[in-house]
């Protein structure tokens, strides 16, 4: 197996590993499986590194590892292991329907991606429709979820896949270009963690549906 | 130019911000440094600001060394309304947390808590608006969010709790829509400079544009749009705005609707520049008609039937920042860019007023805020100038520049679309007259005691009138020649490329194109008294 097709194989690793976030049954298993797909996640940045010798994308690994397999995953279990079980908010899809959107997500991705005429970006063009199709499946798993820290995965799941997107288009950027959207989306998840918790001590749910008292 | 002082003008508010956080451990003497902080954080954010706008109306532009900072005529008009807008909300907000404090409200910890976020929400405001790294300028944009989310949710009350969740969930979801934008448009950048380094910076993108990818330039201005479009309110994104925008501090409410919105909006049209070179500017002229025009009638509507001041000036919002989209939609930015700065004038104004009803009635229900000429008579001079400002009657500003986006979608030849525009703001118009003959007459409800919270409630809101009134007699020479050198920025390309499209800057100095001169004949004697 050609390194190139090994990049485009674990990208489609990533929408298996989210449909794994979204629809595995306990609530705290999803951070679980979000570690895992960081994990994916991570051996990707190291092919690309080793395909394009581009020194910057072994860092970008081992933040991705210290961040998205370690850290995020642990805030996010503790969070999800506060309430018990059966207070948790269900999904609006159910499995089959939740495997039908990823692949319309990812048909429309490539669909959409084939027109880009980048000569960066030709071999890489089924991860680069994976990782478009990543971040749609993100945002479908913002508005399906009712659990507030399940969105918070779902916003995860967006991350992973401008990551990616970043790294198959743009991994020469300027380091500190990456240290901040890394920090910013580290912050961004740590702050939701913080107000999900203050939201879940006042209220006692995590139901985003019980939040509806602004209307008009 | 290259300077060292835009590197201050950020890390003084992070600084000051620090030290109001750090503030919450001097027992005793928490509030007199909190204050002290966020004063010389407001004021030294003010005095910067000014001093970088007076460098860009001398040379045209300043830029960080290593150039990762940039202010140019552009951002200078939004560089002016962080410095004005923050340090006026910034003075009112000193008398508002004082009575949080009184009524309980604050604690000492949250004092502290409060003024941190506040001079750090600046300090992301003003990085928004002086990145040349498209890249950061995300990340700040993003940044705003976290900054903010905090502040909306302060009062840890369920509202606003609730509001503060809606804001973090929508905008960092609509954001990552502009992550995703940012970066196809500069690994498109980077495939052609084939220089990383420079191939991030916004103003080399520029002079390299022409050489970009079309089919992709477009794809990535969607995503920019919607984007950066969520975070500035433009329908059918704005669902976080009116709950954030409602539920937190009136200053800050302040801040979020006349600064906030607009350093997304400039986000926007940087990238609406870049578009532009490389596939014309129909394209983006086409989206900016679209979501303007929509914006502004989905919050008409809003606002006609809504019975929360703030809520209703949280749409009010959305519909003026709809108006400045559409006057770029219609080929005038300098009438755009004008609205901008006014709104920005008008609705810190507003949400101040608005804060001193709160503080009074301790409601925002338009049932339950009778009689505001009796209880607090100066306030009720405040809101009532506020509001005719605001639907845009004469001698205020916001007349001077709607009547601008009128003329330059006449001059452009959207009739039809300007009568509807006119319309619509008839049903705002409306939504005011109702909320001014609601509130400020009748008898006001028992156990209101007669009589204004103090000075300092009332100061701010002064001298913002005095500017919106000032700003509707003349624009100053100044204001004029950085508002047409910001609007030459963004249609210069529309003139080189030959692709059509007007901008009142054009009008006013050049002409306007061929085959519009009827047009131009009936708005000569209308515009002729304008700079």
């Amino acid at each position: 197996m050609s390194s190139v097709t090994l990049v485009n194989s674990l990208s489609g690793l990533l929408i298996l590993t989210s449909l794994l976030v979204i629809e595995v049954k306990q609530s705290r298993m999803s951070a679980i499986m979000y570690s895992i797909q960081s994990v994916v996640l991570v051996l990707i940045f190291l092919a690309l590194a080793y395909i394009t010798g581009a020194e910057q994308l072994y860092w970008w690994a081992a933040s991705a590892f210290v961040t998205k397999v370690i850290l995020v995953p642990l805030l996010l279990y503790r969070a999800l292991s506060q309430a018990a079980e059966a207070e948790m908010p269900r999904n609006a899809l159910g499995p089959t329907l939740s495997f039908v959107m990823a692949a319309i997500a990812v048909a429309v991705s490539f669909v959409v991606i084939n027109q880009i005429q980048l000569k960066a970006a030709v071999p890489f063009k089924p991860a680069l429709a994976v990782s478009m199709a990543h971040f749609f499946f993100g945002e479908l798993c913002i508005l399906t979820q009712r659990n507030l820290f399940k969105q918070v995965l779902g916003f995860c799941l967006m991350e992973n896949g401008s990551h990616l997107t970043l790294a198959l288009l743009a991994y020469n950027a300027p380091e500190l270009v990456e240290i901040g959207i890394a920090t910013d989306a580290v912050f961004g998840v740590i702050i939701m963690i913080v107000l999900g918790n203050q939201i879940y001590k006042t209220l006692h749910t995590l139901d985003t549906g019980k939040l509806n008292t602004l209307k008009g | 130019m290259e300077t060292n002082y835009l590197t201050w003008l950020l890390l003084i508010p992070l600084i000051l911000s620090l030290a109001a956080f750090a503030a919450r451990w001097l027992k005793g003497f928490t509030r007199p440094v909190v204050e002290a902080a966020h004063l010389l954080s407001i004021t030294l954010v003010l005095l910067m600001s000014l001093l970088a706008v007076r460098d860009v109306a001398a040379s045209g532009q300043i830029l960080s060394p290593g150039h990762w900072l940039h202010v140019d005529a552009l951002s200078a008009i939004f560089l002016l309304i962080i410095g004005v807008v923050g340090f006026l909300a910034g003075l009112y907000t000193l008398s508002y947390t004082r009575h949080d404090l009184e009524s309980g409200e604050f604690d000492l910890n949250r004092l502290s808590l409060y003024y941190g976020l506040f001079s750090l929400f600046l300090f992301t405001m003003l990085l928004v608006v002086t990145a040349n790294n498209i890249i950061m300028m995300w990340v700040a944009v993003e940044a705003t969010t976290l900054g903010s989310a905090f502040l909306v949710g302060i009062y840890g009350h369920h509202s606003s709790l609730e509001a503060a969740w809606k804001y973090v969930i929508i905008c960092t979801v609509g954001v990552a829509f502009g992550l995703y934008g940012t970066i196809l448009v500069y690994s498109d950048a980077v495939n052609v400079m084939q220089t990383p380094g420079t191939a991030v910076l916004w103003t080399e993108i520029v002079k390299n544009a022409k050489a970009l990818d079309p089919s992709l330039l477009k794809m990535a201005f969607v995503f920019v749009l919607v984007g950066f479009g969520t975070k500035a309110g433009l329908f059918p994104m704005h669902a976080w705005l009116p709950d954030a925008h409602s539920e937190a501090p009136s200053p800050v409410s302040a801040l979020l609707s006349g600064v906030l919105l607009n350093c997304a909006l400039l986000v926007i049209f940087r990238f609406g520049i870049i578009t532009d070179l490389v596939v014309g500017p129909a394209f983006t002229h086409t989206l900016f008609l679209i979501f303007g025009i929509v914006s502004v009638a989905a919050a008409a509507f809003f606002m006609f039937v809504q019975r929360d001041i703030k809520r209703l000036l949280a749409y009010s919002s959305m519909e003026n920042i709809g108006l400045v989209v559409l006057a770029f939609g219609l080929g005038g930015p300098f009438a755009g860019l004008l609205h901008a700065l006014n709104h920005s004038l008008v609705k810190a104004l507003m949400f101040l007023t608005t804060g001193n009803i709160l503080i009074k009635y301790r409601s925002r229900s338009l049932d339950q805020i009778k009689g505001m000429l009796q209880a607090i008579p100066v306030t009720s001079v405040l809101l009532f100038v506020g509001a005719i400002a605001l639907v845009g009657t004469p001698p205020f500003n916001i007349f001077v520049s709607k009547f601008l986006i009128v003329a330059s979608g006449l001059a452009a030849g959207y009739v039809w679309l300007m009568l509807l525009s006119l319309l619509l703001l008839s049903v705002v118009f409306a939504a005011f007259f109702k909320v001014i003959s609601s509130t400020l007459f009748g008898e006001k409800p028992d156990g209101i005691a007669k009589g204004e919270y103090g000075w300092l409630t009332l100061a701010p809101a002064a001298v913002l009138i005095i500017l919106i009134l000032v700003l509707g007699l003349t624009i100053p020479p100044q204001l004029n020649s950085l508002l047409n050198q910001a609007a030459k920025l963004v249609s210069t390309n529309l003139v080189n490329s030959n692709l059509g499209g007007t901008s009142f800057a054009q009008t006013n100095s050049a002409g306007l194109l061929p085959g519009l001169a009827e047009v131009k004949a009936w708005l000569t004697p209308l515009v002729s008294w304008l700079p």
